[in-house]
């Protein structure tokens, strides 16, 4: 595992490490500690690759359309509060 | 010099009059309207030009929640009514995704989870939980390099049975994180829970997405789980 306690001390805090460079919650310099670190570490670069590919594959099945008649719906019930709170 | 003087001040003052102009018709066009000052209609002008631009984002949010066509679409008709009702006190320049996301949570969570009258499944994922969980298992990779590839041409239906089967509370996380983009803070708002819960429910979530995942590929007959030629099916042995 090379030098991958840079990282964290066992699999799960490595791949929490890699969860938080992903999701952008890491400071700039931990960042960067990560970055230089998978540059050349190809087993956390290969867990760096499954984790992205899993994103993009979930983030792409999760794509769905609203059905044509759902927006006019909305806006036909948002023109009956109108007219209700006009009232009260 | 009469003429002059009668005459100097007429540009002066059509300068201001533009000016203003200028002024009301910057301050119109733009979100800054102090929204006290809004008219019902301005109000519902500003709403549907917004808020109806995540309709298709909502949608796919809620189809996530109530596992249904239906129900989805009930869902969000739901969350904009009452976002609407509630427009006024929605900041402007704040994150508005965020909010109307926050909003349909709650909605769902008040209208589909009580009709489901399934238990809220607190306190199994408090941090020291999820500390300890972490420490027991050892991270089963779950997934082998071969594997990637299949995974990555898993059908759309696949990854949804997976996301589906998942917990509610981890797949909402992993919902609002991996695929919203939203960061940790932003994700614990919606979900209304301390963002230390949200990162438990993520990690445990992602793990078991992944162990799902690798499922799926394995029974699409794609990577190594194909070694059942080697193991021959119990029922032609004993023939």
């Amino acid at each position: 595992m090379g030098d991958c306690h840079s990282l964290g001390d066992c699999d799960d805090n490595r791949i929490v490490r890699l969860y938080e460079y992903l999701d952008g919650a890491l400071s700039l310099k931990d960042l960067n500690e990560v970055k230089a670190h998978l540059e050349h570490c190809a087993e956390c670069a290969e867990e760096y690759d499954l984790e992205c590919i899993i994103r993009s594959v979930v983030r792409r099945s999760c794509q769905e359309i609203a059905p044509d008649t759902l927006k006019s719906k909305i806006i036909t019930r948002i023109s009956e509060i109108r007219v209700e709170s006009g009232h009260a | 010099m009469g003429v002059l003087l009668a005459e100097s001040p007429a540009p002066s003052a059509a300068r201001l009059r533009v000016d203003l102009a200028v002024m009301t018709e910057h301050i119109q066009g733009t979100d800054t309207v102090p929204v006290a000052n809004e008219t019902e209609a301005q109000r519902r002008e500003r709403f549907e030009r917004d808020a109806l631009q995540y309709v298709d984002q909502l949608y796919s949010a809620a189809m996530r929640m109530a596992r249904n066509p239906a129900d989805a679409e009930d869902l969000v008709q739901e969350a904009y009514t009452k976002a609407y009702s509630a427009f006024h006190q929605y900041k402007p320049g704040t994150n508005l995704k965020a909010w109307l996301y926050r909003i349909l949570t709650n909605t769902y969570i008040n209208l589909y989870r009580k009709r489901q009258r399934e238990p809220l499944r607190t306190g199994t994922d408090t941090v020291e939980d999820w500390q300890m969980a972490k420490s027991a298992e050892h991270t089963p990779q779950g997934l082998r390099s071969a594997e990637v590839e299949a995974l990555d041409h898993l059908p759309d239906s696949d990854v949804k049975n997976a996301l589906q089967s998942i917990a509610e509370e981890f797949r909402l996380a992993v919902y609002f994180v991996d695929v919203e983009g939203f960061p940790y803070k932003d994700a614990a708002e919606i979900l209304g829970v301390p963002i230390g819960t949200v990162m438990s429910r993520l990690h445990r979530g992602r793990k078991q997405l992944r162990e799902l995942l690798a499922d799926y590929a394995h029974e699409r007959g794609i990577g190594p789980a194909q070694k059942t030629q080697g193991a021959p099916t119990p029922g032609a042995e004993k023939k």
